[in-house]
């Protein structure tokens, strides 16, 4: 056998923990392209370039220090050229000596991390930028093209895309555990709350749980509220060797450890599609960090969809599986809360940017561990963790399962 | 017979006996000659064992809803569904082991996980007979 577990389990792990910093980050303005409220209708260059713009002038860096360093560019849903990082590049003037792109969905920003984080510990670069743009309210019609499997077994049966996938883990759960309506619309209204302190979120209008019980089904039993609406928006991260993140900045946020799993129970049939491949994942993260689960006091969870967030809370362990209903009973999930989880608003209410929408995730982890967050500042900045998924399964839950454990100076 | 306006199946070399079956009524799912899993949905190799020797076995056609959803709206894609509102769609674990989606024919107060189901087939097209479920 090749001793891949014991590879990432120990040689990798007496090393890593602390070598790679956030030295810098920046999101742009969002918009859900209302020419007719007038909002701006930006296209994915311009967000691109919004997005470069202002991490440089965050962090003071001209283009050319990032001359001959790395970058990684999220892929979009949409009609794009096959070939899509070349271009991005090619645009923003970038001449990046390693370039990587991710096609892993919602996980796009946490893989960009991932390869980032390797490319500057093997010593191969010393900073990584990571970008992510993208504009699906500029689509009109048939939208993104998908996977082989949906067009030939989903589509023609009726399924609807992810909106009924999601329904699928939905109905499994309340079955299978006696989930309510409330604990799904209490993901959906704490977020809110949160959302309503972040000045960027797309939508802060306060929220109460009669709305979220009151919002039409769409494919039952998931609600509108239980999905995350798009928004038109970009970000960039920087990564930078630790030793030289301080030259970027005096609030460098350490990348502690990082954990992925993909096909989780490859050659089952039939698996649970209640549960995540996040475990592993987690698991990995907390082991390369060296950071104990109790020690998490941020949980920013992959939100696409409410029973997503539900499943998170489980497979990350902060709560035994099909205790996730109690769990929301009992505790405040809100930025004020013993588990603060999507401090920023989430997917759900900042707005998901389409196949970059996972950054918001990781970025709002850096603002509240560099203790920018303002009004929905988390008291006691502790250790992060960012959850991100990508890919739904054919008859499965997520295929891409992304952990991040963010903390410390 | 109007023209069929909603999403078909790509039918490929590896597919085809899959989609012949049911022209025929019959459910097939693939086997590993080498390891013995059934897998659907049909794919060139064993995801188990990585075998390409695959055979197509006769199913019992019979299953349990896994899981389920009612579609109250379409999405722009599919917009042909819309006179079907409100359909429900399940994830029949077959007997033989497999997972599949399938249209479960329903009234969505009647749908219930873990009910039993058998297939049944309807010709959409003259090459295309699409598997659905009722209650057995």
């Amino acid at each position: 056998m090749l001793a891949t577990n014991k590879l990432s389990k120990n040689s990798v792990k007496a090393m890593f923990s602390g070598s790679v910093s956030v030295s810098g980050y920046a999101e742009t303005p969002l918009s859900r392209a209302r020419v007719d409220k007038g909002e701006k209708r930006l296209t994915i260059e311009e967000y691109y370039a919004h997005a470069l713009r202002k991490l440089l002038d965050n962090t003071g860096l001209r283009l050319e220090d990032l001359r001959g360093q790395g970058v990684g560019v999220t892929g979009s849903a949409y009609p794009r050229a096959e070939i899509w990082s070349a271009e991005v590049v090619q645009n923003l003037g970038l001449e990046p000596k390693f370039l990587a792109r991710a096609d892993h969905g919602g996980a796009n920003g946490a893989a960009l991390v991932v390869v980032g984080a390797l490319a500057i510990y093997s010593g191969y670069v010393d900073h990584f930028l990571v970008l992510g743009a993208d504009t699906p309210m500029n689509i009109a019609g048939e939208g993104a093209l998908t996977w082989r499997y949906e067009l030939d077994y989903l589509m023609p049966v009726g399924m609807m895309g992810p909106n009924s996938m999601a329904a699928m883990i939905m109905r499994r759960q309340m079955d299978q555990y006696g989930y309510k309506p409330e604990h799904y619309g209490s993901i959906s209204v704490s977020q809110r709350f949160n959302a309503g302190k972040n000045p960027n979120a797309y939508f802060k209008t306060p929220l109460k749980l009669e709305e979220y019980l009151q919002s039409p089904l769409i494919s039952d039993p998931l609600r509108m509220l239980d999905i995350c609406p798009f928004v038109n928006g970009g970000f960039a991260i920087l990564l930078s060797k630790t030793e030289l993140a301080r030259k970027v900045t005096d609030r460098p946020v350490k990348l502690l450890g990082f954990g992925e799993w993909h096909n989780q129970d490859a050659a089952k049939t039939s698996p649970d599609i209640t549960t995540t491949g996040l475990k592993p994942a987690v698991q990995q993260a907390l082991s390369l960090a060296g950071v104990k689960q109790r020690e998490i006091g941020l949980f920013n969870a992959y939100d696409d969809y409410t029973p997503v967030v539900l499943m998170q809370l489980e497979d990350a362990g902060f709560c035994e599986k099909g205790g996730a209903g109690k769990f929301l009973e009992e505790n405040d999930v809100t930025y004020r809360g013993a588990l603060p989880v999507n401090t920023g608003g989430g997917l759900l209410s900042y707005g998901q940017a389409g196949m970059a929408g996972g950054l918001h995730h990781i970025v709002e982890a850096v603002i509240q561990l560099r203790g920018e967050a303002g009004e929905r500042q988390v008291k006691t900045p502790a250790k992060a963790l960012v959850t991100a998924l990508g890919a739904l399964a054919h008859g499965g839950s997520f295929i891409n399962n992304y952990a991040l454990v963010l903390g410390g100076d | 017979m109007s023209e069929y306006k909603r999403p078909l199946p790509q039918v490929t070399d590896y597919t085809k006996p899959f989609w012949e079956a049911a022209l025929r009524g019959e459910l097939v799912v693939q086997r590993c000659k080498s390891c013995g899993l059934f897998i659907w949905y049909p794919r060139p190799s064993c995801p188990r064992c990585g075998s390409i020797d695959l055979e197509w076995v006769k199913s019992k056609g019979l299953g349990t809803v896994y899981s389920y959803t009612v579609i109250r709206r379409v999405v722009a894609n599919s917009p042909d569904f819309q006179r079907d509102i409100p359909f429900v769609v399940a994830e029949v674990d077959l007997d033989e082991g497999v997972r599949l989606y399938a249209r479960l024919e329903v009234k969505p107060e009647e749908a219930r996980t873990g009910m039993r189901v058998r297939v049944e087939f309807e010709n959409v097209t003259p090459d295309i007979a699409l598997y659905r479920f009722k209650p057995s």
